[in-house]
């Protein structure tokens, strides 16, 4: 009968167990105590020497010590591994609170961003955006627009010439796409004309010699100063909030008649001005070649005015010295 | 323009009307309010005076001890100031009370005489700046009375911007008209009751010119220039005009008042006959702020027999000037014309209360009740004897009648007005009508040089309907969400570039010679004629110059980045071909990026950008294109390349001119380039050619071969795709040593068959195949090969 304690052996397996240091230990005491010369593999050679009684009794015996250690082996293993890659894992300290990867500049220009919103409101809406030259004409500028030869707007003191005849310029307005656009395409017209306009001041905190306009221009039959109206108002509330009034006050524009200016309420209740609008002044569509009884409106905003409003920001400057410090925040 | 409330009060019966209302009427009426505010002195125990006595301080020279009668007492009250004797009536500031920044007056001893308060200037009490010495008020007013009470010390003051079309509006006669529909009440003209008793002496007419349609006078003998009345200093003080004396003071009251410019000349300093003519080229005439003013033959001036005695419209004379010793008095009242006046006044940068109003024209018939109104303010406290008034009036100017049809009052605003409301509005305009069923026929008056179409009466009733009055209506376009192809290509290559950390900026167009000549020294330049500043007069011919200026001011700044890019317009003199008559612009994508971040205290740092990373950009940018070496001024000599696609020049990029990199001193690599925007197709950016997947294992190859240094190797890679075109493959270079005069280059084949899996044998055929035709082809050798 039994000339192994199974007892002693399981103790001494678990003996084993304690030492174990390395997941490799494992594979050794399976050989040491299961392998092709573990004495539990040397008894089960010796069964059949017994008689069926005792071999069956004895067999189980030793079935259940394999059993028994199999499955502490596992459970051991498992353990220690779980272990294992919980203590590797806990030595990983980095400290998250440092940002690595540095904010770098990776945005489109503010006054590229308030543009895109408002070209998508109106796109919204059916307009298109058109484009035009920046250094024109000044029939262009100022006479298809309708403005008088003695007009201020005209002096040297306020607009950029590019030659001594004053016939060429840097235009002050966008109001120039308007032009162009209406010379080249019959009504009906939804447009708006994104860009540069020029004026001759100096930079600082509240002038730019260049800044950005959005001209907007509606000629299809019948359109009122109802429809003038009702589009300015729904740019405001999708540009700055459903909440917001609106108010339209009587204005002069040489290119427009009736001219308005849109005023919004802002926070503390002031009003302030942000777009200058109007019916096409017949003399315009003559200018252009267009039917004198056409029917439309325009308006121009300003884009700096725009971006200054909203995100409170203090000097003009901030958007042409492209400092990464102003950029980086929009 | 600023507007008091109580001088509007002298036109229209608003006393009663909050001042939110009248605000709120200005701005509906197209005055839009700059400022606004409350007038309120707050004045406390400042009472008038009656000055008693005057004797010395027994302890100082510079003061004098007056005993002045306060109403309910006498008390005695040190003062420094010497222009006023026994009798004077003064404002007194009684014993705690407070004047001008809140400073209180209590009682107080002066060198040993106890003064019970202070007799006050004007400046004293914030009404105006005078520094000749006390106050004195007029000897009527009672001992005691309330100082505040009397003049309308609780005012309100609008500062109102009037638009250029709208002259007839600078004046109170001109805001009163216009709110007099408004507030639904009638104006309170003045009515004269002149008698003349002098003739007049000099012989005053409006000259041959048409610039000057009518020129007006009167002349005034016995007068005695001294202080204007009180409330009159006060009202010019309060829109902003200097006091000078009763002469110079009642014109500007005038001007203000009713929008007619006048002119008093010293009647004793002119001779011979009046008029009015251009002055001769170099003519020269001394204004009142003592310019000598250089004038040619588009500047009108005012004659005596003698010489020219003011600058018509602009400013006087200096030597006509009215002084303190004069007794006589030529008064002008004149219409010149708008244009002329304006060049005259910009032309010497000379911008006068009354050149605005002339430049933006003033009523051609209000030259009379000008001077009629001057007279009326002296009527009660001067000996004074006058002249008939002459005007002589050309009667040029007469506003032409103008027919608006009702239908198209609906037409434009999208309402019907009704036709009692266009009445009403004609008539509290003073518009002369002829009411038809369907149509109205109206002349302008005098005044309103912006009615001469239908329309312009159709913008005056909209104004008077109240903008914010009208429905709201929402009109949309056909094509919706339709931007247009710039504005999309504009989005995408932004979008592109901004995904890869580079930074979308916004430069000045305006440059120095030098920036433009760096890239660009074969073109001519557009230049601006009357430029801000003179050595940026150039409109750039490229953006990388602009680009390096940002980059440095970044690096410069240790602001961590070094990728920027910018879309917008360059400029030259060369033929526009889209846009006849106006210079060659071009909206160009710039982009630039150095080869390190500017800090170096990052693990970033590690990055190392250079060309290929450029290339790989320009990939997401327009997916296919070709390069070809190109020489461009400001460029590597061998890095410089231009973009093509479709065998059609779109842009060009490479590296920074070395030289030019260590002018900059810049210690990395500097890559930049521009992409022509109106090259471009998004369509074909965007274009995708689907390869279908392979369903068979794949062959790799990495060849490695000896090649010339001056051999693309993309024109390998081409070669094999084109040996394996009927495959699925991927096809790179993974290595390019140099060594001196040799070169290894690594590629790394990896082909699909679509039809069958490829055994060892087909596999070696392939590969002997494009060993074969390479070394021919191409003159080189393989190496090795390594098949796994």
């Amino acid at each position: 009968m039994p000339e192994v304690n199974t007892d002693k052996i399981f103790a001494a397996f678990l003996l084993r167990l304690e030492e174990v240091a390395l997941i490799e230990d494992f594979d050794d005491i399976e050989k040491e105590f299961l392998g092709k010369n573990s004495l539990l593999s040397e008894e089960r050679k010796s069964l059949s020497s017994l008689n069926e009684v005792s071999r069956k009794k004895y067999g189980k015996l030793l079935q259940d010590l394999s059993n028994n250690i199999t499955y502490k082996l596992d459970e051991e293993k498992t353990k220690f591994k779980s272990k294992f890659f919980i203590q590797r894992e806990l030595n990983d300290n980095n400290d998250i609170s440092i940002d690595w990867y540095k904010n770098l500049g990776n945005k489109n220009h503010v006054l590229t961003n308030v543009m895109n919103e408002v070209v998508d409101i109106f796109a919204a809406i059916g307009y298109t955006v058109s484009t035009g030259p920046e250094a024109e004409t000044s029939w262009h500028n100022f006479d298809a627009l309708n403005t008088p030869d003695w007009h201020p707007a005209r002096y040297e003191s306020d607009t950029l010439y590019l030659d001594n005849k004053l016939e060429k310029l840097l235009r002050t307005q966008t109001s120039t796409v308007q032009v162009r656009h209406m010379q080249n395409n019959e009504p009906p017209v939804y447009i708006v004309a994104p860009g540069r306009v020029y004026r001759s001041d100096q930079l600082d905190a509240t002038h730019s010699p260049i800044f950005h306009q959005i001209e907007g221009l509606a000629v299809d039959e019948n359109l009122t100063f109802s429809d003038l109206k009702g589009t300015l108002e729904y740019f405001v509330k999708e540009f700055f909030g459903k909440d917001l009034k609106t108010k339209f006050i009587p204005h002069f524009f040489p290119f427009t008649e009736p001219s308005a200016e849109v005023l919004v309420s802002w926070k503390d209740g002031e009003w302030l001005e942000i777009l200058g609008c109007g019916m096409v002044d017949p003399n315009v569509f003559k200018h252009v070649g267009y039917d004198t009884d056409s029917q439309g409106f325009a308006f121009g905003v300003g884009v700096e005015r725009l971006a200054m409003i909203r995100y409170g920001i203090d000097h003009i400057k901030n958007f042409y010295e492209n400092d990464l410090r102003f950029l980086r925040q929009f | 323009m600023k507007i008091l409330k109580s001088w509007l009060n002298d036109w229209l019966d608003i006393e009663n009307i909050s001042n939110s209302e009248i605000s709120e009427a200005l701005e509906s009426l197209g005055f839009e309010i700059e400022n606004k505010k409350e007038l309120n002195p707050n004045y406390e125990n400042i009472v008038v005076g009656k000055v008693l006595e005057v004797y010395e301080h027994p302890n100082a020279d510079k003061v004098r001890i007056t005993k002045t009668d306060v109403g309910n007492n006498i008390y005695e009250i040190v003062c420094g100031a010497w222009n006023f004797d026994v009798g004077a009536v003064v404002p007194v500031a009684l014993p705690n009370s407070k004047i001008k920044d809140n400073f209180k007056i209590d009682k107080r001893d002066i060198r040993g005489i106890q003064s019970n308060g202070m007799i006050c200037s004007a400046a004293e009490l914030d009404l105006w700046d005078d520094h000749d010495g006390i106050l004195l008020l007029d000897d009527k007013l009672l001992p005691g009375t309330d100082f505040s009470t009397i003049y309308s010390s609780n005012d309100f003051i609008w500062e109102v911007g009037v638009t250029p079309n709208r002259g007839d509006c600078m004046s109170y006669l001109g805001i009163a008209r216009e709110l007099s529909k408004y507030f639904n009440k009638k104006l309170k003209h003045k009515k004269s009751n002149l008698k003349p008793t002098i003739a007049n002496i000099l012989n005053a007419g409006s000259g041959k010119i048409k610039e000057c349609n009518s020129y007006g006078s009167v002349e005034i003998e016995n007068f005695n220039v001294t202080n204007s009345s009180f409330e009159m200093r006060y009202r010019l003080t309060q829109v902003g005009t200097r006091i000078i004396n009763n002469v110079v003071d009642i014109t500007n009251y005038i001007l203000y008042d009713i929008g007619q410019p006048l002119h008093a000349f010293d009647r004793d300093k002119l001779f011979g006959k009046i008029s009015v003519r251009k002055a001769k080229n170099n003519e020269q005439i001394t204004t009142l702020d003592s310019q000598v003013r250089k004038l040619d033959s588009n500047d009108l001036v005012i004659t005596d027999d003698d010489k020219p005695i003011a600058l018509a419209g602009v400013m006087g004379g200096l030597e006509t000037e009215v002084s303190e010793t004069t007794t006589n008095l030529l008064i002008e009242s004149a219409y010149f014309d708008k244009v002329s006046i304006m060049k005259t006044s910009r032309k010497l940068n000379l911008i006068s209360d009354a050149s605005i109003r002339f430049e933006r024209g003033i009523d051609y018939k209000i030259q009379r009740y000008g001077l009629e109104r001057f007279l009326m303010e002296l009527k009660d406290n001067q000996a004074i004897n006058y002249s008939e008034i002459n005007v002589d009036d050309k009667g040029n100017l007469k506003n032409k009648k103008v027919i608006l049809e009702y239908s198209e009052i609906k037409k434009l605003l999208g309402i019907d007005l009704k036709e009692s409301f266009i009445k009403k509005v004609l008539k509290f305009l003073m518009i002369e009508s002829e009411v038809n069923k369907e149509s109205v026929k109206f002349t302008p008056p005098s005044w309103r040089y912006d009615l001469d179409r239908p329309v312009d009466l159709i913008e005056e009733l909209a104004k008077h309907y109240g903008f914010n009055n009208f429905e709201s209506t929402l009109p949309q376009g056909v094509h919706k969400n339709n931007k247009g192809s710039y504005w999309d290509l504009k989005s995408y290559l932004s979008s592109v570039l901004t995904s890869n950390n580079f930074q979308e900026v916004q430069t000045l167009s305006f440059v120095n010679k030098d920036k433009n000549f760096l890239f660009n020294p074969e073109k001519k330049y557009v230049q601006v004629f009357n430029a801000i500043d003179q050595s940026s007069r150039f409109m750039r011919s490229n953006l990388m110059s602009s680009l390096i200026d940002v980059y440095k001011l970044n690096y410069e700044q240790n602001n961590l980045s070094n990728s920027y890019f910018e879309i917008n317009t360059i400029f030259d003199t060369s033929k526009n071909k889209i846009y006849e008559d106006v210079p060659n612009q071009n909206i160009v994508l710039g982009f630039l990026t150095s080869s390190t971040l500017s800090n170096t205290d990052t693990r970033l740092n590690d990055q190392e950008l250079d060309l290929y990373y450029v290339k790989n950009i320009l990939t997401q940018l327009l997916s296919s294109y070709d390069l070809e070496p190109i020489t461009k001024p400001g460029f590597h000599q061998n890095y410089s390349f231009a973009i093509l696609k479709s065998g059609q020049i779109i842009g060009h990029f490479g590296q920074l001119a070395t030289e030019t990199q260590m002018t900059l001193e810049f210690n990395n690599e500097i890559y930049l380039g521009e992409i022509y925007i109106n090259k471009l197709n998004l369509n074909n950016l965007k274009e995708i050619n689907y390869v279908p997947l392979s369903q068979y294992p794949f062959v790799k190859f990495d060849l490695s071969f000896s090649v010339p240094i001056d051999l693309s190797a993309n024109l390998l890679v081409d070669e094999i795709n084109d040996l394996l075109k009927d495959n699925e493959n991927s096809i790179e270079i993974f290595d390019d040593f140099q060594q001196e005069n040799s070169r290894n280059l690594g590629i790394r084949i990896i082909t699909r068959s679509y039809d069958k899996t490829y055994d060892d044998n087909e596999t070696r055929e392939i590969l002997m195949n494009i060993s074969q035709s390479l070394e021919s082809k191409f003159n080189i050798k393989l190496n090795s090969s390594k098949n796994d």
